[in-house]
C-alpha cells in the first residue's frame, strides 16, 4: 500500500466532501421516518405512547385463583397521520393468584402500589413480538409448546408463546411474570393498574416491543 | 494507496469478465442435470416477475382488501387460480434452484478463481429472493403472514442492546422504517409491496444491461425444458393450489404457526438462541457464505481435498434439513436440545479441522517423497494449476 502526499491530501479532501453530503442528504431520511424531528432520525428515546385511565375489566371476574380474563388497552403512538397519531392495541392478560405478591419486576417496573393478587400482563411476548396465551393447565404447556416440563413448585397456570416456545410464570417468587424457558430475554412486560370498587383500571404500560398490533385490520371474518 | 484500488479493480474486472450466473458456458456439462440451473434460475424469475405483474391487476395493497382480493383472484378470475400458481410455485422454484446451484458450487469448488464474483452475486441473490419470498408472502396478509413480519420486525430491535456499542436507537429506527408507522399495519403493507416489487425490477433492469452489455444468452435451455417447468408448474397449481390460510388477526396468534419453507430450519434456531444471537447468527451465516471463496485459499476443487471446508458444506445441509424436520414434526425439546447441537458442532468441527490436518501432512509426506526438497516438506505440495 503506497501512502504518498497526493493520497493523504486526497483523503484529506474527501472528508469533509463526504460529511457535507450525509448532511445535506440526512434530512431525507425523515421521508422513511416523518415523526422524527430534523437531524432527530435515531431518536434514542422514542415517542412513548400514550393510553390514559382505561377501565379493562372488574375484580369479581376473578373470583377464585387462576381464573383471568382477556383484555385489549388501547395506547396512540405519535405518528405521521393526519391525526398525528396513530391508535394500536396491547393485548393483555388478568390473573388472579392464589397468594398476593409484589407487582414490580427485576427491571425496576411497577405495576401496583402495595402488595395484590390480581395481577396484568401485556401479552405482546417480550421475545419477538407474538401473542402468547394464558394457559390453564400445565400440561397442555409441555404437550403444545416445546415439551417444557415444569418443576413441582411451578405446575400451575403458566403464560407460552406459540411462536418460540417462551414460558412464564405468573407467580415467579420476587419477579412475576418471569421467563421459566425459552428464549425470552426478560419475563412478561407489566400494566401499571389501579383498583377502584369493582373495577380494574389500567394507567398505563411497560415500555418496549415496537410493533404492538393496529386495530386496522381486526375485523377478520375467518377468526378460529 | 492507488497500486491497491488498481489491483482490485483488475481483480474486479477479471471476474466481471467470467461471470457465469445463467448461462452456464464457463462450466457447460450439458450431460448433467445440475449445469442447467443457472438457465432454470433465469426462467423462474422471469415467470415470476410477469405472474407477479398480471396479479397486480387485481391485487388491492390494504389491509382489508388484500385477503380478499387474493381470495377473488383465487376462485372469482377466470385462470386467477393459474397466475397465482405460477407466481407461488415459480417463487419456491427459484429459490430451490439458486440453493441447489450454491450447494453445487460450493462442493464442486466452483466459487474459487475465477467463480467467486459469480459466487458472491448468487450468494447475494439468494438472500434477495428471501427478502422478496417473506415481503411477499406478508401481502396476503394471513395468520402467517402477520406473524413471520411481526417477528422479523422484531428482531432489528435487539440491535440496540449489543454490548460495547450502546443504544443509537438504530434497531428501532430500522424496525420502524419497514414498518412504516409504529405497529404492524397498512403502512407495513405498503412498503412490503414496494420492497416486493423493486427488488425484483431493479435487478431485472440490472441484468439487462449487463446481457445488452456482454451478449451473454439469456436462457441456456433447451425449448423442451422450458416447456416443461411451465407445464409442470401449472399441473401442481392444479392439483395443489396453496391454501390462504386465516386472515391475519393481530390479538391472536395461532398455535403452531409456521413460516414458509425455507425460513423454517432458520426460525428453529431461533427458538433455541437468545434473540440477538439470532439476530447477529443470519449476518455471520451470510458473511460466510459471501467470503467463502476468500477464506478457503487452495487451488483444490475436489471436496475431499479440502476436508475441513467440505465438512462445513455437509454440516450446513444437515442442520437445513434436520431443524426443518425438528420444527414440522414439532418434536424438538427447546429447553433440553441446545447443548446436545452445539457439542455435536463443536465435536464435528474439531474432526474436520484433524481431518485436514492430517490431509495436509499427507500431502507433504507424498510430495517430499516424490520431489526430495526440503524447503517444501512443511507446506501442501505443489498442486496442478487449475483453471
Amino acid at each position: 500500500m503506497k501512502l504518498d502526499r497526493r493520497g493523504v491530501l486526497k483523503a484529506l479532501t474527501a472528508i469533509p466532501v463526504v460529511g457535507a453530503l450525509i448532511a445535506v442528504l440526512s434530512p431525507f431520511f425523515r421521508f422513511l421516518k416523518p415523526n422524527d424531528k430534523p437531524w432527530g432520525i435515531f431518536t434514542i428515546t422514542p415517542d412513548l405512547p400514550q393510553g390514559g385511565a382505561q377501565v379493562v375489566g372488574k375484580v369479581s371476574q376473578l373470583a377464585k385463583p387462576w381464573d383471568s380474563f382477556y383484555f385489549t388497552y388501547v395506547q396512540r403512538f405519535v405518528q405521521y397521520t393526519p391525526e398525528g397519531q396513530e391508535a394500536s392495541n396491547v393485548p393483555g392478560v388478568a390473573i388472579r393468584l392464589p397468594k398476593k405478591v409484589r407487582f414490580v419486576n427485576s427491571e425496576g417496573y411497577v405495576g401496583f402500589d402495595g402488595e395484590t393478587d390480581i395481577v396484568l400482563f401485556s401479552r405482546i411476548c417480550p421475545h419477538l413480538g407474538c401473542i402468547y396465551n394464558y394457559v390453564s393447565d400445565w400440561h397442555e404447556v409441555s404437550a403444545g409448546y416445546g415439551g417444557f416440563r415444569p418443576p413441582g413448585f411451578e405446575q400451575h397456570a403458566l403464560m407460552a408463546c406459540p411462536c418460540h416456545f417462551s414460558i412464564y410464570d405468573p407467580e415467579y417468587p420476587d419477579n412475576p411474570g418471569n421467563v421459566i424457558s425459552g428464549p425470552a430475554p426478560r419475563g412478561a412486560r407489566y400494566f401499571r393498574f389501579e383498583i377502584h370498587g369493582d373495577d380494574i383500571v389500567v394507567t398505563g404500560a411497560e415500555v418496549g416491543a415496537i410493533a404492538q398490533c393496529a386495530p386496522g385490520g381486526a375485523a377478520s371474518p375467518r377468526e378460529a | 494507496m492507488e497500486a491497491v484500488l488498481a489491483n482490485l479493480r483488475e481483480w474486479f474486472q477479471d471476474r466481471k469478465q467470467r461471470l457465469d450466473l445463467w448461462d452456464e458456458t464457463q462450466t457447460a456439462r450439458q450431460d448433467n442435470p445440475l449445469y442447467i440451473l443457472g438457465g432454470l434460475v433465469w426462467l423462474s424469475w422471469m415467470i415470476v416477475i410477469v405472474s407477479g405483474i398480471v396479479l397486480m391487476l387485481w391485487y388491492i395493497p390494504t389491509t382489508t382488501g388484500a385477503y380478499r382480493s387474493i381470495e377473488h383472484i383465487t376462485y372469482d378470475i377466470p385462470f386467477g387460480w393459474v397466475v397465482r400458481g405460477l407466481h407461488k410455485y415459480g417463487g419456491d422454484m427459484l429459490i430451490t434452484c439458486i440453493t441447489l446451484r450454491i450447494y453445487r458450487m460450493y462442493f464442486a469448488g466452483e466459487y474459487k478463481k475465477p467463480g467467486e464474483l459469480t459466487w458472491m452475486i448468487l450468494f447475494a441473490s439468494l438472500v434477495l429472493a428471501m427478502i422478496s419470498g417473506v415481503t411477499g408472502y406478508t401481502l396476503e396478509w394471513n395468520q402467517r403472514a402477520f406473524w413471520a413480519a411481526k417477528v422479523i420486525l422484531t428482531v432489528p430491535t435487539y440491535y440496540d442492546d449489543i454490548p460495547l456499542i450502546g443504544n443509537l436507537g438504530l434497531g428501532h429506527a430500522i424496525a420502524y422504517i419497514f414498518l412504516g408507522g409504529p405497529a404492524l399495519g397498512q403502512g407495513t403493507l405498503t412498503r412490503f409491496y414496494s420492497i416486493h416489487f423493486g427488488i425484483s425490477i431493479v435487478l431485472a433492469i440490472v441484468a439487462e444491461t449487463f446481457f445488452y452489455r456482454t451478449r451473454r444468452r439469456r436462457l441456456n435451455v433447451s425449448a423442451f425444458a422450458i416447456v416443461l417447468v411451465l407445464v409442470f408448474l401449472a399441473f401442481v397449481s392444479f392439483i395443489n393450489l396453496p391454501d390462504l390460510g386465516q386472515w391475519a388477526n393481530n390479538n391472536r396468534t395461532p398455535l403452531p404457526v409456521l413460516s414458509d419453507w425455507y425460513f423454517l430450519a432458520l426460525y428453529q434456531v431461533v427458538k433455541y438462541m437468545p434473540p440477538l444471537w439470532a439476530g447477529v447468527a443470519p449476518a455471520l451465516l451470510i458473511g460466510y457464505g459471501m467470503l467463502v471463496p476468500f477464506l478457503d485459499r487452495t487451488k483444490e476443487t475436489l471436496p475431499t481435498r479440502r476436508p475441513f471446508f467440505f465438512v462445513v458444506g455437509l454440516l450446513a445441509v444437515i442442520y437445513w434439513i434436520g431443524f426443518s424436520a425438528l420444527i414440522m414434526l414439532n418434536i424438538a425439546v427447546i429447553s433440553r436440545d441446545p447443548p446436545y447441537i452445539w457439542g455435536i458442532t463443536v465435536v464435528v468441527l474439531f474432526a474436520a479441522f484433524l481431518w485436514e490436518l492430517a490431509y495436509r501432512r499427507r500431502q507433504a509426506r507424498r510430495g517430499a517423497a516424490s520431489a526430495p526438497a526440503p524447503a517444501g516438506a512443511s507446506r501442501p505440495a505443489p498442486r496442478p494449476a487449475a483453471s
